[in-house]
This record gives C-alpha cells, sequence and structure tokens, in this order.
C-alpha cells in the first residue's frame, strides 16, 4: 500500500530524513517510534504531500502522492481545528471535501460519534473541548472517509485514557477493514496492545523493525532477589527465567522478595536513547 | 471494506464534485465569519457615523462635498477591510487548519476559492450597505449606472482582497498583519484623497497620490456614480492589475504553504 524508499529531506543545514525507508502493506499497522527529531513527522508530511523530499520516493498504491490526494487520513501530531466551529461542523466539512454526500455523511458522522465516543459534545465549539476531546475529533476528520492510508501522528499524545481506549479501538477495527495505517506514538505498550509491526526511527532513517518479540529479544531484563528484606541482588539477563532459576537453586539464605523485569519496548526505546548519548 | 464515496473521474463528475466542494468550503468560512461578526460591523457603523459627522466638511469645502465624502470614507473603510481577509487567512496558519485542507481532495484553487469567496461577499455587502446608506441618509445622488457603480465595486474589492491575501501570506503573524494593515490602509486611504480631499492636500502629496491603490478606488467610484463610463475604465484596469499581481503572489505562497517557520 505505501512504499517509501530512501527519502532525504534537508531544512538548511538540519537532515531530517537521511535514507528514510519504510513499507506498510494494507491491513497493516506500522508503529513509527523514535525519539523528537528522529524523522517521524517529516515523514508523514512527506507521505501527506505536504512537503516534497529533496530526494527519494513515496508510492501510495504503486502511485505517487500526489495522485492520491484525498485518499490519505491524516491526524498531525499537534491540533488542528477550527476554534469556532462545532465537532458536528468539523466533520461535515471534512466528510463534504472526502466527497462523502447526504447519507454516506450522515452514516459516516453515526459511526464515528458512536465509535470515538463524540456524542455528548457532538454539537460543541471545539474551543470548549478537553485536550482528550480534540483528539478524537481530530482522528475523526482523518477517519471520516475511511481513507486507504491512516498517518495518525501520536493521536494519544496527553490523552486521557477514555480517548486512548477509543482510539485503539477504532484503529484496530479500521486495519481490520484492510486500511494501512502509521501510527507513530511515544506510548510503547499501545503498539503491543496494537499488535502493530514497530518500526524504530533515529536520526532520519529507519534503523529497526519487526514484530515485538523481535524486537526486545536479544535486550537484557533482570532478575532482582532480597534476601531477609536486607541484602538486593540484581542481574542483568537476556535470560530472566532461567536466571532465576540458578539464583534460586544457589540460594543459601531466605528470600523476601523477587522481581522478574523482562525486556520491554521501553528498554528498547532506553537502549536507543544511550546509543544517541554515545 | 473501504468506503465508496461515490467520487467518478470524468469532466462533468469532476466539475460537480468541485463546485461541491467549494460549496462546502465557502459554508464553513461564512460560519467562521458569522461566529465572529464584530471587526465587519464596526468597519461598516464607522464610516456611517463619520459620514455624518464630515458631510458639512466636505459640502462647504469642495465642489460634489456629498459625493466626496460618501466615497472617500467607503474607500477609507474598505481598506481597512483589507485586514478583515488577511487575518481570515493567517488564523488557517495559526490553528494549523491550512494544511489539512491541502491534505484533502481539494486542490489548492479551491480552497482559496472556498476561503475568499465569504470575505468578497463581505467586502462587497460593506460597500454596497455604505453607498446605499450614502444615497438615503447623506444625500447622495441615486447613480444612473447602477451596473457601473456595480462593477465598481467588485474589483475594488477584488483588489482589497487580493491584497489581503497577500500580505497574510507574507506576514509572519497577526501582530505584523495588523500594524501593515493599519498604517498602510490609513496611508494608502488618506494619500489617495480618502480622508482629505485630494484638491486640499499639498501638490507633492497630490502626485504621490497616484501610487496609492485608494486613489485609483476614489477615481474609480467617483466617475461610477457620476455614470462616467470611461472615467471608470482606466482606474478599473489599474486596479485589477494590481489586484492580479498581488494575488497570483499570494495564491504561489499559499499553495505551497507556509512551512515550519515563522513566529506562529
Amino acid at each position: 500500500m505505501l512504499q517509501a524508499i530512501d527519502l532525504v529531506k534537508r531544512y538548511g543545514s538540519v537532515l531530517a530524513l537521511d535514507g528514510f525507508s519504510l513499507s506498510v502493506a494494507a491491513g497493516e499497522i506500522v508503529g513509527l517510534v523514535g525519539h523528537n527529531g528522529a524523522g517521524k513527522t517529516t515523514f508523514v508530511e512527506i507521505v501527506s504531500y505536504l512537503i516534497r523530499p529533496d530526494s527519494g520516493h513515496v508510492t501510495i498504491d504503486g502511485r505517487p502522492p500526489s495522485a492520491n490526494k484525498g485518499k490519505v487520513g491524516i491526524a498531525p501530531q499537534h491540533i488542528a481545528l477550527y476554534p469556532s466551529i462545532t465537532v458536528r461542523e468539523h466533520l461535515v466539512l471534512f466528510g463534504k471535501l472526502a466527497g462523502l454526500r447526504r447519507a454516506a455523511l450522515d452514516s459516516a458522522i453515526e459511526e464515528l460519534t458512536v465509535a470515538l465516543r463524540l456524542g455528548a459534545f457532538i454539537d460543541r465549539r471545539e474551543a470548549g473541548l478537553s485536550g482528550g476531546q480534540q483528539r478524537r475529533v481530530q482522528a475523526a476528520t482523518a477517519l471520516i472517509n475511511r481513507p486507504g492510508l491512516l498517518l495518525l501522528d501520536e493521536p494519544t499524545a496527553g490523552a486521557d485514557l477514555e480517548t486512548r481506549e477509543a482510539m485503539l479501538d477504532v484503529v484496530k477495527q479500521r486495519a481490520g477493514d484492510g486500511a494501512a495505517i502509521v501510527y507513530t506514538t511515544h506510548y510503547l505498550p499501545e503498539l503491543v496492545e496494537l499488535q502493530a509491526t514497530i518500526a524504530v526511527a533515529r536520526s532520519g532513517r529507519i534503523i529497526a523493525r519487526g514484530t515485538y518479540e523481535e524486537l526486545v529479544d536479544g535486550l537484557p531484563g533482570e532478575v532482582r532477589l532480597i534476601h531477609d528484606n536486607e541484602e538486593e541482588v540484581r542481574v542483568s539477563t537476556t535470560q530472566p527465567a532461567a536466571t532465576l532459576i540458578d539464583l534460586l537453586s544457589r540460594a543459601e539464605r531466605p528470600i523476601s522478595t523477587i522481581e522478574v523485569h523482562n525486556p520491554s519496548l521501553d528498554d528498547l526505546y532506553r537502549s536507543l536513547a544511550v546509543s544517541d548519548a554515545s | 471494506m473501504l468506503l465508496d464515496t461515490g467520487y467518478r473521474v470524468g469532466p462533468i463528475a469532476a466539475l460537480r464534485e468541485s463546485v461541491y466542494r467549494i460549496r462546502a468550503l465557502s459554508n464553513h468560512n461564512t460560519i467562521i465569519r458569522l461566529r465572529d461578526p464584530g471587526q465587519t460591523i464596526s468597519y461598516v457603523v464607522m464610516p456611517m457615523v463619520l459620514m455624518l459627522v464630515l458631510k458639512p466638511l466636505y459640502v462647504r469645502a469642495v465642489d460634489g462635498g456629498t459625493t466626496k465624502v460618501v466615497t472617500g470614507l467607503l474607500v477609507m473603510f474598505s481598506v481597512f477591510a483589507i485586514s478583515i481577509a488577511g487575518n481570515a487567512i493567517l488564523a488557517e496558519r495559526t490553528w494549523k487548519t491550512w494544511d489539512r485542507l491541502r491534505v484533502s481532495r481539494a486542490p489548492a484553487a479551491e480552497l482559496l476559492i472556498g476561503k475568499t469567496l465569504p470575505m468578497y461577499l463581505v467586502m462587497v455587502l460593506q460597500q454596497i450597505i455604505l453607498l446605499t446608506y450614502g444615497c438615503l441618509v447623506i444625500g447622495l445622488p441615486i447613480p444612473g449606472n447602477i451596473p457601473l457603480v456595480l462593477m465598481s465595486i467588485l474589483v475594488w474589492a477584488f483588489t482589497l482582497l487580493a491584497i489581503g491575501a497577500l500580505l497574510a501570506a507574507i506576514v509572519r503573524s497577526h501582530g505584523e498583519l495588523s500594524v501593515i494593515s493599519d498604517v498602510g490602509a490609513l496611508t494608502l486611504s488618506s494619500l489617495g484623497g480618502a480622508l482629505v480631499p485630494l484638491s486640499l492636500m499639498p501638490d507633492w502629496a497630490q502626485v504621490a497620490a497616484q501610487l496609492s491603490p485608494g486613489y485609483w478606488a476614489l477615481q474609480m467610484l467617483q466617475a461610477a456614480v457620476a455614470g462616467d463610463t470611461a472615467g471608470t475604465l482606466l482606474p478599473a484596469a489599474i486596479l485589477l492589475g494590481i489586484a492580479l499581481v498581488a494575488g497570483a503572489f499570494a495564491v504561489r505562497r499559499l499553495t505551497r504553504g507556509w512551512g515550519r517557520g515563522g513566529l506562529l
């Protein structure tokens, strides 16, 4: 569905993308993670045809972004809504711009109102909404015409639990319907819940890609034992379970606390931060 | 299953879709305008009050004083309305919504038409209201050639809209826009003879006046009100030229978006 190859983009002396390549298949959710400045938003803007790469190319369904205007749903990282316009008026505007007409438009608004739990504030103006509500409205405007490619740039940043739940449910549902989804986030557990393929961006390129299990495999976890509520033993290991058994078999004093910390995406993130710093 | 939106390629279907999107954008921008009418109302009410106050002065000072006070203040406050157009466009940048629209199926031309059409109508309406008020309350003779007056209003509103769009495309903040449009509007309109009749201004100012779009607007409107077609056409052509240059620059800039820079 989406194929980006060797994208390079420079803003003055800043190299935002440096050979960024990423592909997303129909029905696939790719979680794009990376530190601020890793190139995630620049990539989203190029795919949306808001900016042009200096080199490299992007195709969506085999065609360039210029030929796919309106077929990409984008929810940008920052809130981009009209303060004096109600939620329903936003949905009507973006629905009509996407070509939806009466029955189809009504039905799409109805569906999103339920799915993203907009009902309680659908006739309220954007200026009176909470941050989480604004996030849901923004996502709804991106989803209104069921685009084949969805670019959700940190859609749950600063959002409450209700927003997060609603958003993840809708994203899963849309992927199930066949949409290709790029989901950038700093909340890594969301990607596990979405069963997303994870692509890690750093310094303008993708440095790792795989399932959660593939990416954390090989990262060290930790086993922590406390003897008699006093002496603490910490062992960093790539095989926490085996290490725990080994430690228990050799323990000579009573153990009051056992903690096993399996490697997680947060560890992956931290390991990248360490490599960045070094 | 992805939703079938009914979109079909083909010239007639494409035209119908284009009109549909422009209507959606125009309705949307009309709603925004109606919910924030303060500036527009003030640019209609203030010249009405000033016309009443300044009419005796104009009538005593110059020939055709009634025409000059009505057209002069009309031009002056229509120039102020540039900031309405500028702010409306610049707000899309403040709200970061312009890029959302650029990602939609609507091409840049549709976005600009949908955005500017309501503002254009506001500007046309402002001038029609002021001229009607001039006739009904101030004593301006009812023009003999209404289509000529209407044409002049349309040309002048188009020029103002283009200048407003140009300003919105180049300034970095609402503060900058406010300074440029207020100082610029006052300078252009007063230099053009909208505040004080040209014949009362110093010689150098009468020569410099010709650099101001306000001067040509005044010449055009006064000729149109007098039913002088020949006298209307030259200033109308000059204003259209200014509008096309300013509009072309604004379209080029807005089509590409503002990027990430700037103060906003």
